[in-house]
């Protein structure tokens, strides 16, 4: 079993390649982490028991296949048909004798599983005619959703491993390095460092043993890019990883996990088993006398351990704190000896950039970001989920044409991205190509690729709050200004919030902000500002509504926002009534509903739910006006 | 290679492993510090000794914020201590860390020198006198018992032993009270007992005077470590001279 | 020229100047505890001073964990550097001839530092039983004290 030289590795891939083909009809049931809150396991088993049904019968041919995330999270469980390239969503197991006899033996479409576009109501029957995936141009994704991520055949049979043939046998670590810096590829995970730069000053760097790790400590809310790619094509990592390491000459790697995704330990374990029964790890790989392992290690619950000094340290065995980064970790990095630090994304690209070729990755993409970008799309849009794009898409293009626009057509307010240390792009700047300099230049960052959407019932006072208060549980306490600064910033937040906002307030945060932008140890603690300096930037005039007013303007903030019911709207349906969960609201049905002020608690539930848009906020501070009047 | 530095414009030349605090130092420069001690590793945490740094490729008016106290320095380096945005960026770390401790006498003190006399932060409802300064947990580590460590993320982060009972390891040198720039670890001794951390420890008395200076387990601990004799810890110094004395008697001669 | 403290026992008279003279020269006060020379005193007008050996392998720099004792090459001395001194007291137990002191009044750790290479005990010594000397007169003998003729005027 194990390839002891790339003829074999040729041999293996066309016999799996055959294998794969030899199953003409396939159902591709997803089954990343998304569909299986959905039911997706159900599902495949329902296909499976149904196909095994059936095969009494040798002229059916049908291989169920359980893959990693199609993305599109919002539609599952998902399921692809192929050859025909059908994908029927919010797949239940009661449809799957439906969807076997009707659709793969019969041939016949079932439209109520079709995706439905919103903007025209249409019903669009092949994946890749699906706005959602038309735009998307997947690299680093390019097999997730196509292969069982358990079966490294699979993966062999669409390519994996086919650039590592290349780089071992073909190029010496010298030009690895070159094709990559030709890529131009730059760190997905964030700081955007450019990975050949990277690579090399770690290969310069004296000594004997040196280390490639794969940072998979994916901790910005919102983002789970790099949960899918583990999930769903484990061995585009390890491929990734071989490579840079040979391209280093690097011999041992590890590969970092945050603690809360199972799913993709437990197939990255069994790709790592597999890959060394075949000899594409460990000893002697593929014949080709390059020696290079992996290990997994499993975080502890600590979003800083996704910064790479503190990741390091916690390998070691150490409490996960950053460190100084005068001494630059591609010299003296874990246990202090040469080490490569690179994103999940990052790495799964490698394999098919030395595959294609640098200037074929170069080739999309803008002048400074070349290549393509994931992003998980999520918040207030239609099509929530997982894309992948080359860089210098518009912004409005993820937003609308393929995110479909916002919730209930709702206004669109802005677009935060880069997660808790990046900012809000607000509508006037939905044309920006995205890259990493102009979402620098907006106030931003790419970051790890997160896009939250948000409509005008977005407050964006809250929105700061919300990020400074995950980022205050998340500060290892290290340094005094991420330490205490989040902490002070935090109880500023809530007296604005709270109504509780002085005249100064706007300048204190400021004041806060650029010392801790300045004095931080760590991009935690220097970039938390950036939500609160991004906000302020465009939408001041909110924050002044909640100091000077005490009003939220978004209706958000619950301390300062009342609900009414405009009686002229309302046609007693009573959803109001149910949706409340205290019992504020009175009324009976079809006749006019009222809502109780002294017992509701703004939560707006009922605002949600009322179908003729009946209900409306006010600021709370007009009730206690009435009042004194 | 010893390069030349300057320091708010004072010329100063130091080794090449020195930081830009020794150059400091070196130039008559002041720049305060809280967690830096010289018989230990910079640590980079209490950010008090931010200066704004060129190197000698930028352009002059392009500065870093870093931390003297583990920044190498690099022949060319321009260091300004006293820009606007450093002292600013002082004062605020200051009235954070008063924010935190009202009542420390050193942090009110530092605070005060740099114009702050009450914070215009939230104070803390249960204060201590505890910085957060970690030189505690660095000496117990650079002496090689590790006791204590600093436990819990973010703001409740609090120096402890393990599980917060007397820990298992500790020797009683009492290196972490004395190295406390806050004098917040409490700690008793006398020569015949010491207590710290919850743990009690007998200590090494002369057999002949009763008098100690160190507990068994610190002898233990620093003779495996440093290879002197565990024989040399057993009496005090007062008996060690007596012994002196009477070895240099046999030699003399006196009429 | 390199000097040596030259220590000759038997001129030694036990009049103790050197033992104020140390501790006023480390201080304001002149407390006789703070002295880092000692004299043992074992009869009259008879001791034995003892002070810091400056030992080529001393323990007490074997035993400090932040090197906050180091060879003065200037003056032989082994120095305290108190900026690195830790108080945890290891010094004072490993000093195999008890020259490393505990001031408990001052919570630091004494020793003798030969005052960066000028003494200040020895101009007080009445008897020439400490010297500051170069190092080739050090294997000199020491002259007899003539306990006699320190008989003092106006004395019995």
């Amino acid at each position: 079993m194990r390839i002891e030289s790339r003829d074999q590795f040729e041999a293996l891939r066309s016999q799996a390649g055959e294998a794969a083909a030899s199953c003409e009809k396939k159902i591709l049931v997803c089954c990343g982490t998304g569909c299986l809150a959905s039911g997706a396991k159900k599902v495949a088993e329902a296909f499976a028991e149904e196909v095994a049904r059936r095969s009494v019968d040798a002229s059916v041919g049908f291989m169920v296949k359980t893959t990693g995330c199609h993305g599109f999270c919002e539609r599952g469980p998902l399921v692809a048909l192929q050859p025909s390239g059908i994908l029927y969503t919010k797949v239940k197991p009661a449809h799957v004798g439906d969807i076997v006899e009707k659709t793969l033996v019969g041939g016949e479409v079932l439209p109520n599983l079709l995706y439905k576009n919103p903007v025209d109501g249409e019903r669009v029957e092949l994946y890749e005619e699906i706005p959602f995936y038309k735009h998307q141009v997947r690299v680093a994704m390019r097999n997730i959703g196509h292969v069982d991520p358990t079966d490294i055949l699979d993966a062999v049979a669409v390519g994996a491993y086919t650039g590592l043939a290349k780089a071992l046998f073909e190029l010496s670590p010298e030009k690895v390095l070159e094709e990559v810096a030709i890529s131009g590829q730059r760190g997905r995970g964030g700081a955007g460092f450019n990975t050949a730069r990277k690579w090399r000053s770690c290969r310069e760097a004296p000594g004997d043993r040196r280390f490639v790790l794969c940072n998979g400590d994916e901790g910005d809310p919102g983002a789970f890019k790099d949960r899918s790619i583990m999930e769903g094509d484990p061995h585009s990592v390890l491929e990734g990883m071989i490579i840079g390491a040979y391209a280093v000459g690097a011999h041992e790697g590890f590969i970092y996990v945050r603690d809360e995704y199972p799913l993709a330990v437990v197939n990255l374990t069994i790709a790592i088993a597999e890959a060394r029964k075949y000899g594409l790890l460990g000893d002697n790989i593929m014949g080709s006398g390059f020696d290079f392992d992996i290990k997994i290690s499993r975080g502890g619950g600590a979003f800083v351990c996704g910064e790479s000094s503190a990741l390091m340290r916690s390998l070691e065995g150490k409490t996960g704190e950053p460190r100084a980064k005068y001494v630059h970790s591609t010299e003296k990095g874990l246990f202090d000896l040469p080490t490569v630090l690179n994103n999940v994304e990052t790495w799964a690209g490698i394999g098919a950039i030395i595959d294609r070729g640098g200037a074929w990755f170069a080739s999309m993409g803008t002048e400074k970001s070349k290549g393509t970008k994931a992003f998980s799309l999520v918040g207030k849009v239609k099509n929530t989920g997982l894309i992948e794009l080359p860089m210098g898409t518009t912004l409005r293009t993820i937003i609308f044409d393929i995110g479909g626009g916002t919730l209930g057509d709702r206004p669109f307010k802005a677009v935060q991205t880069g997660g808790p240390s990046g900012g809000c792009v607000p509508e006037e700047l939905l044309d920006l190509p995205v890259d990493y300099e102009k979402l620098t230049e907006a106030g931003s960052m790419m970051g790890s690729g997160g896009m939250i959407v948000m409509d005008d019932r977005t407050c964006m006072v809250d929105v700061s709050r919300y990020f400074l208060s995950f980022l205050e549980e998340e500060s290892c306490g290290k340094c005094t200004p991420c330490r205490e600064g989040l902490q002070q910033m935090l109880h500023l937040f809530d007296a604005l919030v709270e109504g509780r906002g002085a005249e100064g307030d706007i300048d204190r945060i400021e004041r806060l902000a650029r010392a801790m932008q300045l004095g931080s140890l760590c991009e935690l603690g220097k970039s938390a500002p950036n939500p609160v300096l991004s906000t302020l930037r465009y939408f001041r005039s909110e924050y002044e509504a909640h100091i000077r007013d005490k009003a939220c303007p978004a209706g958000i903030c619950r301390e300062l926002t009342a609900y009414e019911i405009v009686e002229e709207k309302c046609d007693g349906c009573h959803a109001c009534f149910k949706a409340c969960p205290v019992d504020a609201i009175t009324g009976v049905v079809k006749e006019k509903h009222e809502i109780h002020h002294d017992i509701c608690i703004s939560c707006g539930a009922c605002f949600d739910v009322c179908p003729t848009q009946a209900i409306r906020t006010f600021p709370k501070i007009e009730l206690q006006r009435a009042e004194v009047e | 290679m010893m390069p030349t530095l300057h320091i708010n414009g004072r010329r100063v030349t130091v080794a090449e492993d020195a930081t830009i605090l020794d150059a400091a130092r070196a130039a008559s420069v002041h720049i305060p510090t809280l967690c830096q001690f010289d018989g230990l590793e910079p640590w980079g945490g209490c950010r008090l000794c931010v200066v704004d740094m060129s190197r000698e490729s930028w352009d002059d008016d392009w500065f870093k914020v870093v931390t003297a106290c583990n920044h190498p320095v690099e022949e060319g380096m321009t260091v300004l201590t006293d820009s606007e945005r450093i002292v600013e960026t002082r004062r605020v770390v200051l009235d954070l860390l008063l924010a935190r401790c009202p009542e420390t006498p050193l942090v009110q003190r530092l605070a005060r020198e740099h114009g702050i006399e009450k914070t215009s932060f939230e104070p803390n409802p249960e204060p201590d006198d505890c910085i957060l300064c970690g030189l505690c947990t660095r000496v117990c580590d650079h002496i090689g018992v590790s006791a204590i460590a600093s436990v819990n993320r973010g703001w409740g982060r609090e120096i402890a032993p393990p599980f917060h009972q007397a820990p298992p390891d500790c020797i009683g040198c009492l290196a972490c009270a004395e190295i406390c720039p806050t004098d917040c670890i409490p700690y008793s001794t006398s020569s015949s007992r010491r207590e710290i951390w919850g743990r009690e420890f007998e200590m090494l008395r002369d057999p002949k005077t009763g008098e100690a200076v160190i507990t068994k387990e610190q002898a233990e601990h620093f003779a495996r470590r440093s290879g002197v004799p565990l024989a040399y810890f057993e009496t005090s110094d007062t008996s060690k001279r007596r012994e002196m004395a009477k070895t240099f008697e046999k030699l003399q001669v006196v009429k | 020229m390199k000097m040596i403290f030259k220590v000759s026992v038997e001129r030694c008279i036990a009049c103790g100047k050197c033992e104020l003279a140390c501790a006023f020269a480390h201080g304001s006060e002149g407390r006789p505890a703070k002295t880092r020379i000692n004299i043992h005193r074992r009869g009259p007008e008879l001791g034995t001073p003892v002070v810091c050996f400056q030992c080529d392998d001393a323990a007490c720099v074997a035993v400090c964990p932040t090197e906050a004792l180091t060879r003065n090459r200037e003056t032989g001395a082994i120095d305290m550097v108190r900026e690195r001194c830790i108080l945890c007291r290891m010094c004072v137990a490993a000093c195999p001839f008890g020259n490393m002191l505990w001031d408990e009044t001052y919570h630091c750790v004494q020793k003798c530092d030969l005052c960066e290479g000028d003494p200040r005990c020895v101009p007080f010594c009445p008897t020439g039983a400490i010297a500051w000397v170069p190092v080739e007169e050090a294997a000199r003998p020491p002259q007899p004290l003539d306990r006699e003729a320190l008989v003092l005027e106006g004395g019995v």
